[in-house]
């Protein structure tokens, strides 16, 4: 029976922490709390190690909450993070995404950086600033940054916030055994989607939509055990998902993998979901990362990386890719499949009158796979750091 | 003997034939031995990426399967200019790079944006039978490919 407007507008008759309002994902005043109160001070990935491989290597990361960052590989080997600006008159310090250079220099008035933050030149200073001001007095600005769980660049924009390990916690428990080795960056995509940042991170932990993936029906649901994997919620707004054996063979031109990955039981897939926006997905030979980076309610950029082995050969590296494009390629299964899902999300959620009310989260399965319990556990760590109840979220009352 | 209108053709109808979602007419096109191809290079990871690679088996599957998936019903458009052809000594093979824009127009309203560029590297072999695709290796500019795409291009 269909609804009218009162019905519509209706909460849901579930616990409070079983649906959430829709304004979430489209309200300007939330988003614009959520990058000061989530971004602005939680622990974000900006790139992986390998893509700064040597020292003096440089990568540019666009932050959710702040400036631009610049990250960069010292002389001794440590990676450190900076705003990508120049101090002098605000213009960008580096403009190309990735390259290496001994000195940062700003083109616009040649000041010039070592791979340190510090200031080695200022054109004409003396001239200039006499001895009102020198090099010291300019350095760059740093950012907190740490390098782990797999070789990825970690940053956070607060100087007083817990540790990386704190925040991490144990909910890399079960892929860290698999992540001991050097890993190396093969495939790196951006992707601009007409959607709440929030709702990708969502698809990401919640295997509901399963029934939209026809490789994942005839490869996982079909099979025996993926009805046992479990949700395990973790502190900080983390969950990780239990494997399964996913029989690749049951979807033409997928076939029996041949490398696998190391301690990874054949057809195996662990998946963890990272508050605010981040997803270690490792399954066939391939891991791939997830960063959603929040440009507007209804915008989000999602970095998507594939990382094989450092040790890879040839042959096993051209392996990891065929296996990642089959799903996760850019032309691949699921990855589109996936986006039309969030984009379809965007489109019916593309403002705050655009009618929808209530998002439902509320499916109880044991906490197995099915289970939106991934979900749930996600919007309490939100409403925590938000003081809001996700499911009233302009109410006067705190969680 | 020119080659090129040959050539030029056997490109051009390749366009046309996956434009109109015509799958087993474009795999008609192809040498049994065919590869394809379609790449990337990153800036930001300094590193050429392979985003599909098929034989002629491989794209036969791609294109079977699609009925199972979800994809987007929007239409492509593949705009080509082939820009040079290079025939082999002995007449046997051609090599031609063709520029290639795609557009997607959308159902609801058919507003048409530009979806990708990139240029096609191919390897055409010239027979008594006519002209057939050997390789098919696209380069792609774009990277930001929007949603994504289950047809290649």
């Amino acid at each position: 029976m269909s609804r009218n407007a009162e019905a519509w507008e209706r909460r849901p008759q579930l616990p409070a922490t079983h649906f959430v309002d829709a304004r979430l994902y489209t309200d300007e005043t939330l988003f614009r709390e959520e990058r000061e109160k989530i971004f602005g001070k939680t622990w974000i990935i900006a790139c992986h190690e390998s893509e700064l491989a040597n020292p003096y290597d440089y990568r540019t990361f666009r932050h959710p909450a702040g400036p631009d960052l610049v990250l960069v590989r010292g002389d001794d080997g440590v990676v450190r993070a900076f705003y990508n600006i120049c101090p002098h008159r605000g213009n960008v310090l580096v403009r190309e995404p990735a390259g290496t250079a001994r000195a940062l220099t700003c083109i616009f008035h040649a000041w010039t950086f070592d791979c340190r933050g510090g200031c080695t030149g200022i054109a004409r200073r003396k001239e200039g600033y006499q001895d009102r001001l020198g090099t010291k007095d300019v350095g760059l600005r740093a950012v907190r940054c740490q390098v782990g769980f797999g070789g990825f660049v970690w940053v956070n924009l607060d100087d007083a916030g817990p540790s990386l390990g704190d925040f991490i916690g144990g909910a890399l428990g079960s892929l860290l055994p698999h992540i001991s080795q050097p890993l190396e960056v093969f495939h790196y995509q951006k992707i601009a989607v007409n959607t709440n940042f929030k709702l990708w991170h969502d698809t990401n932990s919640e295997f509901y939509h399963d029934y939209m993936h026809y490789f994942n029906r005839v490869t996982g649901m079909q099979q025996p055990g993926y009805f046992d994997r479990r949700y395990v919620p973790h502190p900080n707004g983390h969950a990780a998902v239990g494997s399964m054996e996913v029989k690749y063979d049951q979807y033409s031109g997928s076939g029996q993998r041949r490398i696998g990955w190391p301690g990874l039981a054949p057809g195996g897939w662990i998946l963890i979901d990272l508050f605010p926006g981040m997803t270690y997905n490792l399954r066939t030979s391939v891991i791939r990362m997830d960063v959603v980076i929040p440009i507007a309610p209804n915008k989000t950029l999602i970095e998507i990386r594939g990382l094989g082995l450092r040790s890879d050969t040839a042959a096993e590296r051209a392996e990891r890719v065929r296996d990642h494009n089959i799903i996760w390629g850019p032309f691949g299964r699921n990855l589109h499949e996936d986006l039309l899902g969030v984009a379809g999300q965007g489109s019916a959620l593309r403002d705050s009158a655009s009618g929808a009310r209530w998002l439902l989260h509320g499916r109880e399965e044991g906490q197995t796979i099915h289970d939106e319990v991934g979900m749930r556990h996600y919007y309490a760590e939100w409403g925590r750091r938000m003081d809001r109840l996700s499911s009233a979220p302009f109410t006067e009352s705190s969680p | 003997v020119s080659h090129r209108p040959d050539v030029d053709e056997i490109i051009y109808r390749s366009a046309l034939l996956l434009d109109a979602g015509d799958f087993g007419g474009y795999l008609a096109l192809c040498a049994p031995g065919f590869r394809y191809l379609i790449s990337a290079y990153s800036p930001e990871i300094r590193r050429d990426m392979i985003w599909l690679e098929h034989d002629k088996a491989g794209m036969t599957t791609l294109f079977e399967t699609l009925p199972r998936h979800h994809s987007d019903p929007a239409p492509l458009a593949r705009h080509l200019t082939v820009y040079t052809v290079t025939v082999s000594d002995d007449g046997t093979q051609a090599q031609a790079v063709t520029a290639l824009q795609v557009f997607r127009t959308s159902l609801d309203g058919g507003a048409t944006e530009l979806f990708g560029v990139g240029k096609i590297h191919d390897s055409v072999a010239l027979t008594a039978d006519g002209a057939r695709l050997l390789k098919r290796h696209i380069k792609l500019d774009t990277r930001m490919l929007g949603i994504g795409s289950h047809i290649p291009f």
